[in-house]
């Protein structure tokens, strides 16, 4: 095999085997009902595989130029970055589910956030436009502004949860996880995407960006497939301390 | 490949600019606090142990000292202005330091709030529900109180014109902490007395 093959060899694994992945994934949320607490989450692995098979048969087709390709790539891109807001939604109403106090003030403080993430996003497109001004160019600062947005927001989370002494549950930060890793990731790799004209170090990146899916799906899989730890027991604990605590905090708190 | 290691380095480093390099390490960054935060956040068994120690250290009566606008005013009037703004200074970490113990208290709290709700018992399971949101509130209220003190560290001498926000947060982190000191020991206790 020549070396070129090797590298389309490569690409091609990289490209299939996420998604492949993805199908199982797919399966596992349908299996364990999981669906029904993730939908939106249920619904991004469903498009990413429609997504692929859309892609794959357009690269396949010979007749298909490299610019319609682009531009069914373009499109379906920026409906993926829109289902990943509705996971990054999702997986933060999970993580609030059962605090009203955090429902309102956590939700407000994540809205600001991500307000402030966008004006971030907006200012480095204007500053940092990219190698060229070809409109593909123009898609991957897109994507990057965006995964500064998705990779701010998980990071909040995930950090917001760790300073309240949140509890999740395992398979939403799962998926908060997962997603994490892919935002930091396209993050990284489209800053570089976007600046990058060569086109050997394009090819790398294009290895890297789809080895990086493999990754994430394996996390979500992981993470999916691991049963729900046991709630922890209280036996040693007597009910009226609870109570306690509960009825100094509420006297502290000036209720 | 068919390309060279050396002409995809010369393209990297010769084409990307500085902006792309920073985001490159700033999500480098968030990858790694992801994966330390996903390690850390294994299943820890809760520990009301470690929940009452942290309450208990917080040694209240000198908490109030250190918040308490009349000993500020002494120390105004009998010191000189510069050993006052140095003491100042002091006083307001010391205080920064408590207002962290008493957060740290309330996260352990609410890890302990959280297991009572998965509690069988629906009425353990309510009162974990009312700790925890407690917990939260006061965890952040820390945090806004802490914030408030660092403007009077940073410039002691501002005090005057910030006086009354600061001494609302002052009273209320005192009020709180004396509380969660007064819970841990049922007696109001602190932990020199219960030593």
């Amino acid at each position: 095999m020549s070396p070129m093959n090797w590298y389309t060899a490569l690409s091609l694994f990289l490209w299939i085997a996420p998604h492949v992945l993805l199908g199982v994934l797919a399966v596992i949320l349908y299996r364990r009902r999981l669906y029904r607490e993730f939908p939106c989450f249920f619904a991004y692995v469903l498009y990413e595989i429609a997504e692929f098979i859309l892609l794959f048969t357009l690269h396949s087709i010979p007749r298909v130029t490299n610019q319609q390709y682009m531009y069914a790539y373009t499109a379906t891109l920026l409906l993926s970055i829109a289902l990943r807001f509705g996971v990054i939604d999702e997986v933060s109403r999970d993580l609030l589910r059962n605090s009203k106090f955090l429902k309102v003030a956590a939700r407000r403080s994540l809205q600001c956030l991500a307000g402030l993430l966008l004006g971030a996003g907006v200012l480095l497109a204007v500053y940092a436009p990219g190698a060229s001004g070809r409109w593909q160019t123009g898609v991957f600062v897109v994507n990057r502004g965006a995964a500064v947005v998705q990779c701010g927001l998980l990071l909040a989370l995930l950090l917001f949860s760790r300073f309240l002494g949140l509890s999740w549950r395992r398979h939403g930060f799962g998926i908060a996880l997962g997603l994490g890793v892919l935002a930091s990731a396209d993050l990284a790799t489209f800053a570089l995407r976007a600046a990058l004209t060569s086109r050997p170090a394009v090819e790398l990146l294009n290895l890297l960006i789809t080895g990086s899916y493999l990754v994430y799906v394996s996390i979500w899989i992981g993470y999916l497939l691991a049963p729900e730890p046991r709630p922890v027991t209280l036996t040693a604990l007597p009910q009226n301390e609870v109570k306690t605590w509960n009825t100094e905090l509420q006297r502290l708190l000036g209720r | 490949m068919e390309y060279g290691v050396a002409a995809i380095a010369g393209a990297l480093i010769g084409q990307i600019p500085i902006v792309a390099w920073t985001l490159v390490a700033i999500a480098f960054c968030a990858l790694g606090i992801m994966v330390y935060v996903a390690i850390r956040s294994r299943t820890r068994p809760v520990d009301l142990e470690k929940a009452t120690q942290a309450v208990r250290a917080l040694d209240i009566e000198a908490f109030r000292n250190l918040i308490d606008p009349a000993e500020e005013k002494f120390l105004r009037d009998n010191l000189p202005p510069r050993q006052f703004r140095a003491i100042k200074r002091q006083r307001g970490w010391a205080t920064l330091i408590y207002l962290w113990e008493a957060g740290r208290a309330s996260t352990a709290l609410a890890g302990f709030g959280q297991a009572a709700q998965r509690s069988s018992d629906p009425e353990m399971a309510a009162a974990g529900l009312q700790l925890t949101e407690n917990a939260f509130r006061l965890r952040l209220q820390t945090v806004t109180a802490g914030l408030h003190l660092l403007p009077g560290i940073v410039f002691p001498t501002l005090q005057g014109r910030a006086l009354p926000p600061l001494l609302d947060q002052y009273e209320r982190a005192a009020d709180i902490v004396f509380r969660l000191g007064r819970l841990s020991s049922g007696g109001g206790l602190t932990r020199s007395e219960s030593a």
